[in-house]
């Protein structure tokens, strides 16, 4: 008898890994591990496919939720108080300019791989039958990531965070009916003051990542679901993209759902249920290609969470966020901008309110929302679908341009300035 | 049970269902707007009509007004938030407009827009005299471009 063993063989009850069975226990007798499936295809770890892209964000996420944490312990949110304490994290706590340094860079950082991520899947067609839904729930987790960044941006508060907020509270109340009401519900008040600074705290540290979470493990749930991580396009057969057949009871008139014609074994649960599984088959000759999950894709998950995590550090051992004065709302600077990712917002606004501030953005959500309804098209080759490529990257190219302009082109008064102009009193 | 028993009972309950959700809904609105907003009052004195010179007009800061104080017309109580997103804007005497340093709205001495994104003219408020004989302004009240309190 040996105690230590036994308790050992109590909590790791698989096989060893030098086992097959072994390699495959690791993943389904673990409540973490078993959002992975046994086996995965090679090529659907291929950097040039994914960019890990959405491993990226999710690490970025980790490591926003860990920081952000550690952040709360030093941090009051109420004025003047929240003020003094990022000014304490800045000098006087042990790594708390640090901490802060990776939260904040993080939180960009998770802005753009979110957007990024949208873009790999638009353009790799990863959207279709039967993604459609999960497509739809990274567009919210995509807006969860603004309203998080959004009311992280006011809790330092300083003289960035008091006017960025009140600018983007402001656009916001330019939606008819109940934009005015809104703003009241979200700042507690008719001004940003101390209300508005504990809403947005409760939001920033409970409700949104709550939300988060919750999207999170669908989003992953539905990937396991509809077949694991999309196929790279090249290694689409021709048929699969051109081919389509119905499944559901034959004499019903609406099939249960459309999915590629193929030869293929299934998986699907051992269950009576009519029609064939709606997720992805196999083939025999892809099974070849499929390896156990450890290590290998271990490994590349690992590789990926370590260059995260390095390069956040790296980036926050380098430059500082940003903190200004203290929040006072008496002086506005100039130029009084919102957080950069909505910039592009704020340079639509500055020709018309109700055009920038609730038209364009309420009709870009609305239409990524339906992109997956709204394309008829059902072959994932870039080649069978160069409009619908064409007219996202207009979208993503006049997104970024705006932002751009509003970021660097954009000095006092709005005015149209070079970005290395330097103009005299401009704060 | 009679089946037309059991429908009228089941919509019964679903309107009831419904009906208690949207109770809750409306409920939880009404906890998130406070019933007291701790903000700076609406109704404020400003001072002694002495004390505002004549000539440009008085910017005061934490109320967000500018104070103007004509010879013959009396005086006058212009906001200083601008009207697009929220910004305070400055009176140049240079060209005796309001300028707004966040979209370059601007404004004329007599508060219409001039130029820019600002969809309405700045608000003027009543400012009358309180018995004590400080200049009280009340922002909850808009009075036309021409008001004028004549002390």
């Amino acid at each position: 008898m040996n105690p230590i063993r036994d308790a050992w063989r109590s909590i790791v009850r698989r096989d060893p890994l030098s086992t097959d069975k072994g390699k495959a226990e690791l993943i389904f007798l673990n409540l973490w591990l078993h959002i992975h499936p046994v086996k995965v295809k090679k090529e659907n770890f291929r950097v040039k496919h994914t960019f890990y892209l959405g491993f990226i964000t999710f690490f970025l996420f980790l490591i926003l939720v860990t920081t952000g944490v550690a952040l709360m312990v030093y941090y009051r949110p109420s004025a003047p108080q929240a003020y003094q304490d990022m000014k304490d994290l800045q000098f006087v706590v042990y790594l708390g300019s640090f901490l802060r340094n990776m939260h904040r860079w993080a939180a960009h950082a998770m802005v753009i791989c979110v957007f990024l991520h949208l873009c790999r899947v638009f353009y790799t067609g990863s959207y279709k039958q039967p993604r459609q839904f999960n497509w739809v729930i990274g567009v919210f987790l995509f807006l969860l990531t603004l309203g998080l960044s959004f009311t992280g941006y006011l809790l330092p508060w300083d003289q960035l965070a008091f006017w960025a907020i009140t600018v983007g509270t402001n656009i916001g109340s330019y939606a008819p009916l109940m934009g005015a009401r809104l703003r009241e519900l979200l700042l507690g008040g008719h001004i940003v003051g101390e209300s508005a600074l504990l809403r947005f705290y409760v939001l920033h540290v409970a409700v949104l990542p709550s939300a988060v979470v919750l999207l999170t493990m669908v989003h992953f749930w539905r990937i396991r679901k509809d077949g694991g991580l999309s196929r790279p396009v090249w290694k689409l057969k021709p048929q699969r993209s051109a081919e389509l057949v119905s499944i559901g009871a034959p004499e019903s008139p609406a099939p249960l759902a459309v999915a590629p014609a193929s030869q293929d074994k299934t998986y699907g649960l051992m269950e009576v249920v009519t029609g064939k599984p709606i997720f992805e088959t196999v083939t025999a000759e892809e099974e070849e290609d499929a390896v156990f999950s450890y290590p290998y894709a271990f490994f590349r998950e690992g590789i990926a969470l370590l260059a995260t995590v390095t390069t956040v550090m790296a980036v926050s051992l380098f430059w500082k966020a940003p903190l200004e004065e203290i929040a006072n709302p008496a002086k506005t600077p100039n130029p009084a901008k919102a957080p950069w990712y909505f910039l592009g917002l704020q340079e639509l606004v500055s020709h018309s309110a109700l055009l920038g501030g609730v038209i364009v953005p309420t009709l870009a959500v609305l239409a990524l929302i339906a992109i997956p309804y709204l394309d008829p098209n059902p072959s994932r080759r870039p080649e069978d679908r160069k409009w619908a490529n064409r007219i996202f990257t207009v979208f993503v190219v006049v997104n970024v341009v705006l932002i751009v302009i509003g970021t660097f082109f954009r000095g006092p008064g709005w005015a149209f300035v070079a970005p290395w102009s330097h103009v005299p009193g401009a704060e | 049970m009679q089946r037309r028993s059991i429908l009228s009972w089941g919509a019964a309950g679903l309107v009831a269902l419904w009906s208690a959700i949207g109770v809750s809904l409306a409920a939880v609105v009404r906890f998130l707007t406070p019933s007291v907003f701790y903000e700076p009052p609406q109704i404020f004195k400003i001072g002694d009509p002495a004390d505002f010179p004549y000539g440009p007009p008085a910017f005061l800061a934490n109320e967000k007004i500018f104070v103007f104080r004509d010879r013959e017309r009396g005086f006058a109580v212009a906001s200083a938030v601008c009207t697009h997103l929220g910004c305070t804007v400055a009176f140049f005497q240079s060209d005796d407009r309001f300028h707004c340093p966040c979209h370059g709205s601007v404004f004329a001495e007599n508060g219409t827009v001039v130029h820019g994104p600002a969809p309405k003219a700045l608000p003027w408020f009543e400012v009358t005299l309180a018995r004590d004989g400080k200049l009280q302004v009340d922002k909850d009240h808009v009075v036309p471009a021409s008001y004028r309190l004549v002390v």
